[in-house]
């Protein structure tokens, strides 16, 4: 039975071959997406794998806030006799600035010792030991420094108060710390220069590593194991290489999660085509079908016919679908490059490459569902009745609800998360029944429209209606398609207008860190002489937390923590900028406590923390924390809670203290200030100039460096976003196909009737526009609701709305409609009456 | 007895409203005889002959093929039963318009797994005088030639029933003479029965026995020498 489906299988594609290329270029498309995304994300986690010790920098890596304790020097000392080689590196954030006293810029400074990098290559142009080139006062910068401040190689450039001449560029650095936004460009100093330069002072934020290679026979594990055995503090973090860069991989983790379900769409998308196309390819059939039972074929071997066919083509566009993934691989790592710190190369995978091929077979098998389930119902008295129209089949629940069972499946096998795949599920749903119920009322509308004037109109209305339904096939395809880009572009335009300085009225132009109590006047004075409005001063103490509710933070507590909640133990840790104030900052919302009265503040030392910290540390108003001030223990009761908008580009505190916790501990002050766009660089220049110490964050400048992240990721999206429009053509076009020989009749007889040809053509261009017209409000309605969802509660930033996207994007979908249209139907106009109606 | 129908009721559903189509039926056809359905358009013939092939269930009545109760069979069995004895053709031939006249030929050998199907195929061809037509698809042949593809189809597996819907009605009288002499002759050599179903007189007088029907019911059935 089956060898004579498989004969049959081969003969019957003759007749559809047009249908098949159809299924063919929807599942090569929606397959494509899928390979393109998961090669990325493969080739993302292998090169994190395989660069893990060079971007952790060693086999191990103590990290730390403060110089390392007595019991970690001991411990390193061990393993050096061991036979282990260690490498110390201090990173810290600093001003370069041009000896003439002109430019300065915001740099990101890191001095290590002899034997710098254990992994990997730094690579320096000229090619030299970095030790030779920062020997004697030297630096080697990165060549944006140099840009910036209109320096060259040999020039001299001062930092703090040391000087340095400048030896060479720096290519490529292993371990240049993962983050997405980097502050500033790099400067590698020796150590003795960074003692020169003074900025290794009280308050400063430095970042004290120590990179450890290990002897053969010695694990990481292990020694990461023994020494948090060996290290009490638990501000010291210890890390293996095999743990390297959580957030980084996180990060990556998530976002090729994220375009899979993008890549998925188009899958999807293309299942509307396949079914569409496979359904016409058994319409057509109908005549040869009841025939074959006639002549004594078996149901089952007939959809046998139709399952291999269509599944033999589904296999060869899932290979071709599979070449298309990888060879789109060089631009997708091209858009990602500036995000990643190493050479992203993308890795074919067996079993990437293979389950995209079950995913484009399962949902080809899905989408064939509904049409082979009409090839049972065709019956064989057919060929005696011909003007007796079987009743359909194959529409009802019993057909697509293991449809859309299976569906669903995939999209939670491709998600891998019960979550993500259950929400991606839900809103591919709505979609689809709101893109259904606007095809549905679009041709409700177009019954129930007075008469239309113009005959093009009247035809191009009625039209809509044509049997077969293809509107709601391409109002739904073309809409998803549309809902992806405009989604994309509403989200790159609500951040975008977030971090848009210009916007942002109310931001300072500085954040100048590390204001020394005496410096505050002086400074105050300079910033107004140089065109600043008055600097806002925010007194900063920074502090460790010791003791929570009287219960010591030591290492095993947050080793406990480690297990359940990654970010809890950070809140445990980390290093916090404290400060204090007697009324609550403006914009405060309390969420649980109270704030402290004047009187209150003054006598006693009380605290407000912050929703997510309390919630991460357990505690609530009557709690009491001990923080670690440069050795002396603060004891402070918390009274309040506070919610903490993070994006409002101002000062925010976890913790703001009452004056009386914080009465005579060290402080550095946070200078704001706003001064007009073209005198930024001359305040920033003054400042460094009279305060060497004092660091310039210019918020402009960070703010663009996170709209080049921004801008990254949204190629990338919109890249894999283009394979759900290519398949949402495919399905247009398929869709319009299918109804060409019933459009042909029509339009020979209106000509027959007198009709020209361009009555015709602006028939066509009425309905092809309006089909496109309710992709487009659908689709970008839908992206509005998408969008506005993304930014409430994945990216819990403020909503704001521009309606240049949705224009846009419904006047490219009524234009590709158009051109969709025309091109599949455009050679009907040229077809000679007369042969046609003597066809019929 | 080859077939035997009793009472044979068929109703449909046409416009909203039941039409009946058959209306008690009684019919006896023998082994080897050769008989013609006769009567106006709309009479019944085609559903008769369409229900004795299985194609469609009755709303009534019994019909038996070579003993076997056709209205008894589940689909599969029906396509087994349809495979081995019955031999179909159609007014509008109902070839299949992606397969070569061979090809068409070859599906009934294929379905009951016979040996060499398309040399078997091309054999029949030669026997309907279209052994140079063998790889045409149906498209490229006169309604003449898709007519004698279709008989070679329908006696490619000898089947002992022939049923024959007004296979001369889309042709004209001289290439309809030929088709039915070629019909005639096939039936002959094979010993198989032959149920022809026409409005054509001359058709219908050159069956042994002429069954006439009129508003679903037979009004006359003689046998001729």
């Amino acid at each position: 039975m089956s060898r004579v489906a498989l004969r049959l299988a081969r003969r019957q594609a003759r007749g559809g071959r047009r249908h098949l290329t159809a299924l063919f270029a929807c599942v090569a498309l929606g397959v494509g997406a899928l390979v393109a995304v998961g090669t990325l994300g493969a080739g993302l986690e292998s090169t994190l794998a395989r660069e893990a010790k060079a971007l952790l920098g060693g086999d191990v890596e103590l990290r730390a806030a403060r110089p390392l304790p007595d019991d970690a020097e001991a411990a390193l000392a061990r393993l050096e006799r061991s036979g282990a080689r260690v490498v110390r590196v201090r990173e810290l954030v600093g001003m370069a600035r041009t000896m003439a006293g002109g430019g300065s810029v915001l740099v990101e400074l890191k001095t290590p010792t002899a034997g710098y990098p254990l992994y990997g290559a730094l690579s320096t142009a000229p090619a030299a030991p970095l030790a030779t080139l920062l020997d004697d006062e030297g630096a080697v910068v990165q060549r944006e420094l140099l840009d910036r401040l209109g320096l060259a190689v040999g020039d001299r450039l001062t930092i703090g108060e040391a000087t340095l001449t400048i030896r060479g560029v720096v290519e490529a650095e292993p371990d240049r710390a993962a983050s997405l936004v980097r502050l500033g460009p790099r400067v590698f100093l020796s150590p003795a220069a960074l003692e020169h330069a003074g900025l290794v002072a009280f308050g400063s934020r430095v970042r004290y590593r120590v990179l450890v290679r290990l002897p053969p026979g010695l694990a990481a594990g292990d020694t990461r194991a023994r020494l948090t055995r060996d290290i009490a503090d638990p501000g010291v973090r210890v890390a293996a290489y095999d743990e390297a860069q959580p957030g980084l991989r996180r990060f990556f983790s998530q976002l090729t999660s994220y375009l899979g379900l993008v890549g998925l769409a188009s899958l999807l998308v293309g299942g509307i085509g396949v079914a569409t196309s496979v359904s016409a390819f058994v319409a057509r059939q109908v005549p040869s079908i009841a025939a074959l039972k006639a002549l004594g074929a078996e149901t089952r071997t007939l959809v046998a016919t139709y399952v291999i066919q269509t599944q033999v083509v589904a296999l060869l566009a899932s290979l071709v679908g599979a070449g298309l993934g990888l060879a789109v691989q060089p631009v997708l790592t091209a858009a990602l490059a500036g995000l990643v710190p190493f050479a992203l190369e993308p890795k074919p995978e067996p079993w990437t490459i293979g389950r995209a091929i079950v995913m484009g077979l399962a949902t080809t098998l899905l989408c064939t569902w509904a049409p082979l389930a009409a090839v049972r119902a065709v019956p064989a008295w057919l060929l005696l009745r011909r003007d007796v129209e079987p009743a359909a089949r194959g529409r009802g629940v019993r057909t697509l609800l293991p449809v859309t069972v299976g569906l669903a499946a995939l999209a939670l096998w491709q998600a891998g998360s019960l979550k993500i795949g259950g929400i991606f599920v839900g809103a591919s749903l709505a979609a689809l029944l709101a893109l259904l119920a606007l095809a549905r009322g679009l041709t409700a509308l177009a019954r129930r429209l007075p008469r239309a004037r113009g005959l093009a109109w009247r035809h191009g209305l009625a039209a809509l209606q044509r049997p077969g339904g293809h509107a709601p096939r391409v109002v739904v395809a073309l809409g998803v398609a549309v809902m992806l880009l405009v989604t994309v572009a509403l989200l790159e335009g609500v951040l975008g207008r977030q971090i848009d300085y210009e916007q942002r009225r109310e931001a300072p132009s500085f954040f100048f860190l590390d204001v020394q109590t005496d410096q505050v006047e002086d400074f105050a004075r300079l910033a107004e002489r140089t065109g600043g409005s008055r600097p806002v001063f925010t007194p900063v103490v920074r502090a460790r937390l010791a003791a929570v509710d009287g219960a010591r933070v030591t290492r095993e507590v947050v080793e406990r923590r480690r297990a359940r909640d990654e970010d809890g133990r950070w809140f445990f840790t980390r290093e916090y900028a404290l400060t204090w104030a007697e009324a609550p900052p403006a914009g405060t919302v309390l969420t649980a406590g109270t704030w402290w009265t004047p009187a209150q503040g003054h006598a006693r030392a009380l605290a407000s923390i912050e929703e997510s910290a309390a919630r991460h540390l357990g505690v609530r108003p009557g709690s009491r924390l001990t923080f670690d001030v440069q050795g002396v223990a603060i004891d402070v009761e918390i009274t309040g809670v506070r919610r903490v908008d993070w994006q409002n580009l101002t000062t925010n505190f976890f913790f703001v203290l009452s004056p009386a916790a914080l009465a005579g501990a060290p402080a550095t002050w946070v200078a704001t200030t706003r001064v007009a766009g073209e005198r930024e660089a001359a305040l920033q220049n003054a400042v460094v100039a009279a305060f060497p110490n004092v660091t310039a964050i210019p918020l402009r400048d960070v703010l663009e460096r996170v709209a080049a992240v921004l801008g990254d990721i949204a190629v990338a999206v919109r890249l894999v976003a283009l394979f759900t429009l290519g398949a949402g053509v495919v399905v247009m076009a398929g869709a319009l196909a299918a109804t060409r020989s019933q459009r042909l009749y029509e339009s020979v007889v209106l000509r027959t009737l007198g009709a020209t040809r361009g009555l015709v053509a602006r028939a066509f261009a009425v309905e092809y526009g309006l089909l496109g017209a309710a992709a487009g409000v659908g689709g970008t309605v839908l992206a509005t609701v998408l969008a506005w969802a993304v930014v409430r509660w994945v990216l819990d930033a403020p909503w704001s709305f521009d309606p240049t996207p949705l224009l846009i994007g419904l006047a490219a979908t009524v234009a590709l409609a158009l051109a969709v249209g025309f091109l599949v139907t455009f050679r009907l106009l040229g077809q000679k009456p007369l042969p046609v109606l003597r066809r019929e | 007895m080859m077939i035997r129908v009793r009472d044979l009721v068929m109703r449909l559903e046409s416009g909203g409203r039941p039409v009946t189509i058959l209306d008690g039926v009684s019919l006896d056809v023998a082994a080897g005889e050769v008989v013609a359905v006769t009567g106006p358009s709309g009479s019944g013939k085609s559903t008769l002959l369409g229900l004795i092939a299985g194609l469609d269930t009755p709303s009534g009545g019994s019909i038996a093929v070579d003993g076997v109760d056709v209205t008894a069979l589940g689909e599969a069995e029906l396509a087994r039963f349809r495979r081995r004895t019955i031999g179909f053709v159609f007014q509008s031939y109902h070839l299949i318009p992606t397969l070569t006249a061979a090809e068409n030929v070859a599906v009934p050998l294929e379905l009951a797994s016979a040996a060499e199907p398309l040399p078997t195929a091309a054999r029949l061809l030669g026997e309907v005088g279209l052994a140079e037509r063998a790889h045409h698809y149906p498209a490229q042949l006169s309604g003449g030639e898709q007519q004698r593809v279709a008989i070679a189809r329908a006696v490619a597996l000898s089947p002992p029933l022939l049923l024959a819907d007004e296979p001369t009605g889309n042709l004209d009288s001289t290439t309809g003479g030929a088709i039915v002499d070629l019909l005639l002759a096939l039936n002959r050599e094979r010993g198989s029965t032959l149920l022809l179903v026409t409005h054509d007189a001359a058709l219908a007088g050159r069956a042994a026995r002429a069954v006439a029907l009129r508003d679903g019911r037979v009004v006359n059935g003689h046998h001729r020498a």
